[in-house]
């Protein structure tokens, strides 16, 4: 259960190049679409804080 | 900023990697160092002025001597002591001459110190090649090609650090795929900004209260949370910004190594490394850990050389004591997580004991956050807290 869910978030974050089989019953296309629509969402809704990465030459 | 500026992605990451993919094999390294020059130049500027940007001179200068490498050559000593003296000139040159006059003003301070853009990465792949070279495990490449590597901008500032090796089958083939690529890659892209919008920049509002005037004030419960708070916003940040890198490079279709693999939900000390910041984890073992032996020695080398590694580890991350004590106490759990598994053998595969193992090992390791995240006498003060009340 555990290793099925961490399949799809790896594919929907797009660090996977193929969907679970679990999601062969939804349109990957769709599923896409969503993802990328409530990612920019985010990134839209909290950009106004943005801060230094902690990694760049700290 | 950088991965965060509409700068990056409109001036040098859609143009640089839509040239990239049209052009000839014997033009594509051109474009990468073209690019990487253009973003270090602009960036280093940006941050550091006019000397930041000079520092690009550094990347001229070591492909120049790169050319020198052979198997069992001199020069490949040469490049290694030069990445180690560039990195200790630029980062620790006022902390160590500070432990050196500790008790005096110190004399020989450098007043206007600055760190060259992505000094503590590039000095790695820097040390890296030198290193393999001189063993014969890598070839030479032509001087585009080691260009390219060294000035690939979208691993140049805080990796994934790259091997040559496995850079170069990927610069030489044709990229295919495009669409894909672009898709995958846009995803990483995306979700490494969210990470870093939605979750790591939003846990400032309790990480900023870790200083020593806030710790006085609050309660432990509150420590916890703001420590816990700054475990999440690291991982979101640093993962975040190796998704934007690793998602940059899709978009040129070459694929440069993972940096993290669920880091927290390890069950024990060893593991977290294996998954935290893997490519820097990668390279100390390579570089260091089996250079002094590592496992293949006797029990209390191998516990000496664990603790040496993450000293290293520890001072990579900042010139600080807090850094080299967050690194010693690090060694000190791997020292005994080693020790337990020599001592109990292996592990219980109850969910009992998987459960348990995992928690303890989040637990631990948020804690040791303090170190990183606070000087010594505020960490000191917040486990006095923690503890004592």
């Amino acid at each position: 259960m555990l290793t099925m869910l961490r399949v799809g978030i790896e594919w929907i974050a797009g660090e996977r190049d193929d969907a679970p089989t679990w999601f062969f019953g939804v349109s990957g296309w769709f599923l896409r679409c969503c993802a990328w629509a409530a990612a920019i969402v985010l990134i839209y809704a909290f950009s106004g804080q943005s801060s230094k990465f902690i990694y760049i030459d700290f | 900023m950088i991965f965060n500026t509409f700068v990056y992605y409109l001036v040098f990451l859609l143009p640089a990697a839509t040239i990239y993919r049209v052009v000839s094999e014997r033009l594509r390294p051109w474009i990468i160092i073209g690019f990487g020059s253009g973003f270090f130049l602009y960036f280093a500027y940006s941050m550091a002025g006019w000397w930041g940007a000079a520092c690009l001179a550094i990347f001229l200068w070591e492909s120049i001597v790169s050319r020198l490498y052979r198997p069992n050559s001199r020069w490949c000593f040469w490049g290694l002591a030069q990445s180690v003296i560039l990195l200790c000139i630029f980062k620790y040159w006022n902390f160590f001459t500070g432990l050196i006059f500790w008790h005096t003003p110190n004399p020989i301070r450098w007043g206007g110190q600055f760190l060259p853009l992505g000094i503590s990465f590039f000095t790695f792949e820097f040390y890296h090649y030198a290193w393999d070279r001189q063993a014969g495990k890598t070839e030479s490449g032509s001087l585009s090609e080691y260009l390219a590597f060294i000035l690939f901008f979208p691993t140049m500032v805080a990796g994934p650090i790259k091997r040559y090796q496995d850079f170069l089958p990927k610069l030489r083939a044709k990229p295919t795929g495009w669409g894909r690529d672009w898709e995958r890659g846009g995803t990483r892209i995306l979700t490494g900004l969210v990470k870093k919008f939605a979750v790591a920049d939003l846990m400032t509002a309790w990480t900023d209260h870790l200083n020593g005037r806030d710790i006085l004030q609050a309660h432990r419960g509150t420590l916890l949370l703001w420590i816990f708070a700054y475990g999440i916003k690291i991982y979101a940040d640093f993962s975040g910004y190796s998704d934007i890198a690793i998602g940059s490079a899709r978009l040129f279709g070459i694929r440069v190594p993972e940096n993290f693999d669920w880091p927290y939900g390890r069950r024990n000390i060893q593991r977290f490394w294996q998954c935290w910041h893997i490519s820097l984890t990668r390279w100390l073992m390579d570089y260091i850990y089996i250079p002094m032996g590592g496992s293949r020695v006797v029990s209390w080398r191998i516990y000496l050389n664990l603790m040496v590694v993450m000293l290293v580890s520890g001072l990579w991350h900042g010139a600080g004591l807090n850094f080299v004590v967050w690194g010693l106490v690090h060694g000190v759990m791997l020292a005994l997580h080693r020790f337990w598994r020599h001592w109990r053998g292996a592990a219980s595969e109850s969910p009992a004991a998987v459960w348990s193992s995992r928690i303890l090992t989040f637990v631990l390791v948020n804690l040791a956050w303090a170190f990183f995240c606070m000087n010594l006498h505020d960490a000191m003060l917040f486990f006095r807290k923690l503890v004592i009340g």
